[in-house]
């Protein structure tokens, strides 16, 4: 069986926090688990290159503040639009 | 301890390539104006990229009109910048380092953050994407980061210390202080010194792109809508000399370097730390024997980041208390764009036009101060008010902050 979107990202989450994935709550923040900044740029580009999926430039939002259900629905959002554009990511 | 004789340092000559033009009175015309050099990425793999927008040096600038055939295949983009920036700077000041010995005593020190980052794209582009089965042979002499430094004292003869300064973004600022430190303390009686960076390559930019700091409007330094800095390229090259070299033989004085300071925040590799800047700034203070009063305009290091721009303002509210109110603030980045290891150099025109010319170039595209930065970062357009002494900022990724004081010509 296939993992959800949400268990395949708190997988990641998780690795680059360095904690159990059974931790995570979909309304952590990055902050509460202990991702900063760069650990957060890096995050997402784990995510990406997972998804193989572009996300929209994030300057002017506050990575720290960012939830984990947060990063499921923009992972979601990235997978739809993708779908829809009916090609691979650039 | 004992006592070590110093010498006063100023600025004699300097030159510039800049997205705004070729040539330094090209580059503080363009920032009087509050004219913005920031536009539509011009690069041949722009369709892939997601960067949209760059502050690049003009098309029509042709390396092949100012240098001569047979130093051109030597050349990275970076130091084609260098040595003509050089030769400008030289040329004004109208030092001639033949006479009396003087290119024995010169220094050549020249800052840039990564190199020849053209050279190194090309040649990774034939060797991994096209199979070739050798590189150029000059890439090496193109691609070194001291070719700048070692093609200027090639070109005039300098055979004084000689050797490039890396440190991210605070390159140039470096040094131009290492240059001036070398003149101070009797090292060196001249020295040509500035900062060069063209690395706007395939590979550069998509490594920005990975770090999610770069806007993709404009630049807007101190703005709450700002989304981050824009990627520039450019050279600023100065001639430094000590004072009374400069005045035996009668030259123009541009402006006295009057100090400098550095400093690390030892904390994170790329989150700054107000204290860190503030301790270049009170050092550059100090050694200038400038009160915070005395001071009237601080050209920023205002990348347009959100942290940057935040715990920039707070830097200088800690390094001038009260007298912060009082200052003007500018970021000429959102004109000529932030040119990495150049970027000090570039800005340290602006602070050179401000004190000759009592005009303070602008912060473009401020549309609305961020709550968070509350000081007068003189919006838009220039404003003319008595400059006596300038402070320039540069600080970079790794935490590292150099400061450069100015003050009118002797």
């Amino acid at each position: 069986m296939t993992a959800t979107i949400q268990q395949q990202l708190f997988e990641i989450i998780a690795k680059q926090a360095k904690i159990d994935v059974a931790t995570i709550r979909p309304e952590s923040t990055l902050k509460d688990l202990g991702i900063a900044s760069l650990e957060a740029i890096e995050m997402i580009f784990d995510i990406e290159e997972h998804f193989n999926i572009n996300f929209p430039d994030q300057q002017g939002a506050n990575f720290d503040t960012d939830t984990a259900q947060s990063l499921v629905d923009a992972v979601q959002k990235a997978l739809d639009d993708k779908a829809a554009a009916g090609e691979g990511s650039k | 301890m004992p006592t070590v004789s110093t010498r006063r340092v100023v600025i004699t000559g300097m030159g510039a390539i800049s997205p705004l033009g070729v040539g330094a009175a090209a580059l503080w015309q363009g920032l009087r104006e509050g004219r913005s050099a920031i536009g539509p990425l011009r690069h041949v793999d722009a369709g892939r990229l997601r960067v949209k927008v760059a502050a690049q040096v003009p098309e029509s600038f042709d390396p092949a009109a100012h240098i001569d055939e047979r130093t051109l295949p030597l050349l990275d983009r970076t130091s084609e910048f260098a040595l003509h920036a050089a030769r400008e700077a030289v040329a004004q000041s109208g030092v001639d380092f033949a006479g009396n010995g003087l290119g024995q005593r010169t220094a050549v020190i020249v800052g840039t953050g990564v190199g020849g980052e053209t050279t190194q794209d090309e040649q990774s582009r034939r060797l991994y994407a096209e199979n070739a089965p050798r590189a150029h042979p000059l890439t090496i002499v193109r691609l070194m980061t001291n070719a700048s430094a070692s093609q200027i004292s090639i070109a005039y003869g300098l055979h004084g210390p000689t050797y490039a300064v890396a440190s991210a973004c605070a390159s140039a600022n470096h040094a131009i202080i290492q240059a001036a430190q070398m003149i101070r303390y009797g090292m060196a009686d001249a020295a040509v010194t500035g900062g060069t960076e063209a690395c706007l390559t395939y590979g550069a930019l998509r490594a920005w792109e990975a770090m999610r700091v770069l806007a993709d409007d404009t630049c807007r330094p101190f703005s709450v809508n700002r989304r981050g800095l824009v990627l520039g390229e450019g050279t600023g090259i100065f001639v430094l000399e000590s004072l009374e070299h400069a005045r035996a033989r009668g030259a123009t004085i541009l402006a006295e370097l009057a100090g400098t300071g550095m400093s690390a925040d030892a904390s994170d590799i790329v989150m700054p730390s107000a204290e860190g800047a503030a301790a270049a700034m009170q050092q550059a203070l100090q050694e200038a024997e400038l009160n915070p009063g005395d001071v009237d305009y601080i050209n920023a290091h205002g990348t347009g980041t959100q942290a940057n721009d935040v715990t920039e303002t707070r830097a200088i509210r800690l390094a001038f208390g009260a007298h912060a109110d009082r200052l003007a603030v500018s970021s000429t980045k959102s004109m000529h764009g932030h040119a990495l290891g150049a970027s000090g150099a570039l800005e340290l025109v602006a602070a050179i036009g401000a004190l000759r010319d009592n005009v303070v170039p602008p912060t473009a595209n401020l549309d609305k101060a961020d709550p968070a930065c509350d000081l007068d970062y003189v919006p838009n357009t220039a404003r003319e008010m008595p400059v006596r002494a300038v402070l320039s900022n540069s600080f970079a990724f790794g935490g590292l902050n150099a400061v450069l004081a100015l003050k009118r010509a002797p």
